[in-house]
């Protein structure tokens, strides 16, 4: 009886939330011309030296264990914030770039293939980067492989300024590089 | 008029199979009958056993026993057929996209092996039925069919809704009806399976699962034939707040 019951259970919670999805997709397509994807700042800066491995490495030897285990701790949750940012622009831009599909000009189509794929591999390194920062959480002398992420936000940078420049040359979406 | 062999019955049992039927047809006429194999497969068959098993359930000739084989044959071959048609579902949702094509592969498989586990692990608890093995086993399979096929369905949709991947139009709709039948055949079959219910309240199952089945028929109908609302403007350039955000970020990201 207790099985059929939590079968039960399962089978009305998995209907609704399909009936639900159903519903916010629907509810989706109809005001999808002024919803847009929000893009948050990254520091990269921050980033990288919070997920630097050598900075961890210094401060494993600077600091008593149970002060680098605090430390520690509070430097990945800070860079687990920054990765769910970084897997949240991944999705919005993943987003931009659906809405590119249906243009007419190949090269605009192109990018915008360009962008999503890349995208969609920051949102996937992002989440593999927070399972690995979580694990060093729990034991923080765990090395965090989070460069994944670093190079796909890269990478996901150039399709972005790529298809930007495709989709509407008028606005300056290019890169100023310092003399 | 929830009774066994009333005009609603025969109705719920006939109707969606007919239009199922008429489903299949339309499909297989179509452009889409090459991209969905599978399906128009697990259309034709499932009204083939569907229609089998009303003749041997009316007609008056045919024993108890002979009508619980065909109901075993049907399971035997619509069952895996309906895998088949989410994999083609699932192929379909990741074919755009080569970057996580391979990583919604092998999370479909290991999902999909854990829920095996977790489905035999489940039908070994189910209560025994110990006057009729061929009916007992046969709702215990279609418990185990229906927590897999349910599993994997939302997986698939939780998959797609994380990466935000664009569906297309007839693959949600496939899903959708598998998904709403799947969803009550599994509360159902999970009940009878396991508390060995009065005739009275099987027979109110049946009418809820060809209810159920009914819903998904004209589901599967209204994603065919009534098209899609165009959700995105061709061409249309993203935000220019976006973009003045996004280049910011490069530059910072350049001059590291």
């Amino acid at each position: 009886m207790t099985l059929a019951i939590i079968l039960v259970v399962c089978a009305v919670v998995t209907l609704i939330l399909i009936l639900r999805i159903t519903v916010s997709r629907s509810l989706q397509l109809s005001k999808s011309d002024d919803s847009s994807p929000k893009i948050e700042p990254i520091d990269i800066e921050a980033f990288r030296n919070l997920i630097d491995a050598a900075e961890s490495e210094h401060l494993y030897h600077r600091l008593p264990s149970g002060e680098f285990r605090r430390v520690q701790r509070g430097r990945l949750r800070a860079a687990a914030a920054y990765i769910r940012v970084a897997g949240r622009n991944a999705t919005a831009l993943v987003t931009i770039g659906q809405t590119a599909l249906a243009a007419a000009d190949p090269r605009t189509t192109e990018a915008a293939h360009q962008l999503i794929n890349n995208g969609l591999l920051l949102r996937r390194n992002a989440t593999l980067a927070l399972l690995r920062v979580y694990v060093a959480m729990a034991w923080p002398q765990a090395s965090l492989a989070a460069s994944p992420v670093l190079n796909s936000y890269e990478h996901l940078s150039r399709s972005a300024m790529l298809l930007g420049r495709l989709q509407n040359p008028a606005v300056p979406v290019r890169i100023s590089v310092r003399p | 008029m929830l009774q066994a062999h009333s005009f609603l019955w025969n109705y719920l049992w006939v109707a969606p199979n007919l239009l199922l039927l008429l489903f299949g047809i339309l499909l297989a006429k179509s452009d889409k009958s090459r991209k969905f194999k599978a399906f128009l497969a697990f259309a034709f068959l499932s009204v083939i056993w569907e229609l089998l098993a009303y003749l041997a359930d009316v007609i008056p000739s045919v024993s108890a026993t002979t009508f619980w084989r065909v109901i075993w044959v049907g399971l035997l071959v619509e069952s895996p057929l309906k895998f088949l048609v989410i994999g083609e579902v699932f192929s379909h949702l990741l074919d755009p996209y080569p970057a996580i094509a391979r990583l919604g592969k092998n999370l479909l498989s290991g999902f999909g092996t854990i829920l095996i586990l977790v489905a035999a692990v489940v039908a070994a608890f189910a209560h025994p039925d110990s006057r009729f093995d061929i009916i007992f086993n046969a709702h215990v399979v279609q418990q185990t069919v229906f927590f897999v096929e349910t599993g994997l369905i939302v997986f698939l949709f939780g998959f797609a809704a994380y990466f935000h991947l664009a569906w297309d139009r007839l693959s949600f709709g496939i899903l959708l009806g598998l998904g709403i039948s799947s969803c009550v055949h599994l509360a159902t079959w999970a009940i009878i399976a396991n508390t060995n219910p009065m005739e009275r309240v099987r027979t109110v199952f049946a009418f809820v699962n060809m209810g159920a089945y009914h819903i998904s028929v004209v589901t599967w109908f209204y994603y065919l034939l009534v098209p899609g609302r165009v959700a995105i403007r061709p061409g249309s350039p993203p935000p220019a707040d976006i973009l003045a955000v996004w280049n910011r970020e490069l530059e910072r990201l350049l001059h590291q």
